[in-house]
């Protein structure tokens, strides 16, 4: 058990039997009243999201979860194909359950995944991920204004803002959280 | 940076002018102080007073010039504004929070709360605000915005019982051991009604449940105070304040027992309290009082979206400004 007010984004709670992820967490004291925190819970095995609010003096039932390195294979569509590394057991996971994570996973890539016993609750997805350049419009000629941009897909398929240097087969910096170009990368 | 201080000196100028004209005297009062108004949801800051003669005492950090604004009105002042520091412990440093904060606190002889909302749309004509926090403001009262967010009628759920259905029904976790009233209507009002307030144009809610406890003169099944709402901040907070002695008296009494019922479990200070005041503050007469968050109301004005970058040093920044090599001796502490 741990105290509301202890709740951080990725905590895991078990609410109602089911295990839970906060996604967000803001802390609200209303005009005149005692200190709460809002929190939006999303249940990795199904994708529903929960919004609750509780006073920072609840008691709230924590999980103990565990990272585990998993190789992601492919997806079918459905599911996320994935195998654990140290027992090189093969997983499924729904892909509704992490909206457009096929954007940003690539094949063969070993991620961190948070783990509830054996139920898979988060895939963490590094920060900042180098993608190659799958397909990118040519720049029009003569459009040398600076700070100029347009849009390259990725090999996984995400679409990114870019500067208009950046060509097919080169490979890119990206933000994963805003989705936004770093830098191009040089092998 | 600069362009923050010279913003907040402009709008400082534009505030004083704007009361200055209206015959409100500025009044500078105490900030620490050996007693405050009880408040149970507001941890305070206390610190010590090392007098080399006598005993030592606990003074606070006031979360409101209230204390003191108060006893001047008594004493026959007249409409009286301050732009001061206030303090408010144990709250999450963050976007529109920093326990340090400035407060414009105006209160109106003669006035009672529908006064203020039209002399607070005065003030923010003369302010270079934005589209979205101009005059004229929407009003809504806490029971029509309960029922267009919630879908429930307040009037009918006076019980905790049946305010506890409610929130079932809605499909909140309310826990076992019980709780006030007004615990379980925060639960309800911060999940489905703030978060849903209409946010295009400033917002005076008004009629508050008279269960949560505050000095605001009742009026019914609500109390005569509203919450100004603007881009989706609380910003000022208003009272057509209580001036019955009894009631004053009640409310000393009621809220310093809650306010150690909530220390005892959660920690933090318990703060002196002098209920002897409660004859003063009835001598106010009929007053209208304003309590105007300027930090965050310069963050709106400003574009911004967090109170970095329009408080000069947010106490967030200045311990997060890494490593630094301190003189730290807990001796000397």
């Amino acid at each position: 058990m741990i105290k509301a007010g202890q709740i951080e984004k990725g905590t895991a709670l078990l609410i109602k039997g089911q295990p839970f992820v906060v996604v967000e967490r803001e802390f609200v004291n209303p005009g005149k009243g005692s200190a709460f925190v809002r929190v939006k819970l999303k249940s990795p095995a199904t994708g529903q999201v929960l919004q609750e609010t509780m006073k920072t003096q609840d008691n709230v039932e924590d999980i103990t979860v565990a990272d585990r390195d998993c190789q992601y294979l492919y997806n079918d569509g459905e599911h996320f194909h994935l195998m654990l590394t140290d027992t090189f057991e093969q997983l499924e996971v729904p892909m509704s359950s992490f909206p457009e994570y096929e954007l940003l996973m690539q094949d063969g890539e070993v991620y961190r995944c948070t783990f509830w016993e054996a139920e898979l609750l988060d895939i963490i997805i590094p920060a900042k991920v180098v993608y190659l350049v799958a397909e990118a419009e040519e720049a029009v000629k003569g459009d040398t204004v600076q700070g100029a941009t347009k849009y390259v897909t990725t090999e996984t398929g995400l679409s990114v803002r870019v500067p208009i240097f950046i060509k097919q087969g080169e490979k890119i910096r990206v933000n994963t959280e805003t989705r936004e170009y770093l830098e191009r990368v040089n092998d | 940076m600069q362009e923050a201080a010279l913003f907040r000196s402009r709008t400082y100028h534009a505030i004083r002018s704007f009361f200055h004209e209206r015959d409100y005297l500025e009044v500078d009062t105490p900030i620490l102080s050996p007693t405050i108004i009880p408040e149970s949801t507001i941890e305070n800051f206390a610190t010590r007073f090392r007098n080399p003669f006598l005993p030592s005492r606990d003074l606070y950090l006031l979360p409101s010039p209230e204390i003191y604004m108060k006893q001047l009105l008594a004493m026959g002042f007249g409409s009286i504004y301050q732009i001061s520091h206030c303090f408010r412990n144990s709250e999450q440093l963050g976007r529109i929070h920093n326990i340090e904060f400035s407060m414009l606190e105006y209160y109106s002889v003669g006035f009672d709360e529908e006064d203020s909302i039209l002399l607070t749309e005065e003030l923010f004509r003369t302010l270079e605000v934005p589209k979205r926090l101009q005059p004229p403001f929407r009003r809504m009262s806490v029971a029509e915005a309960t029922k267009r967010y919630a879908g429930f009628d307040l009037e009918k759920t006076q019980r905790r019982s049946l305010l506890k259905e409610e929130a079932l029904r809605l499909g909140l976790s309310v826990p076992d051991e019980p709780e006030s009233w007004e615990e379980t209507f925060n639960r309800i009002f911060l999940t489905f009604v703030e978060p849903n307030l209409p946010q295009e144009k400033p917002l005076v809610l008004y009629d508050y449940p008279r269960q949560i406890e505050c000095l605001a003169q009742v009026n019914g099944a609500y109390r005569r105070r509203w919450e100004l709402y603007g881009m989706g901040m609380e910003l000022a907070n208003c009272y057509y304040e209580e001036a019955d002695e009894q009631k004053i008296e009640a409310y000393y009494r009621d809220e310093y027992a809650r306010l150690i019922q909530i220390r005892e479990i959660g920690g933090g200070v318990i703060a002196d309290v002098d209920p002897t005041l409660a004859k003063t503050f009835a001598g106010i007469g009929k007053v209208s009082g304003v309590a105007l968050g300027l930090d965050r109301l310069l963050m709106g004005m400003m574009g911004r979206s967090s109170l970095e970058g329009v408080i000069l040093f947010p106490l967030s920044a200045i311990l997060s400004a890494g490593n630094r090599n301190l003189y730290h001796d807990e001796e000397y502490i």
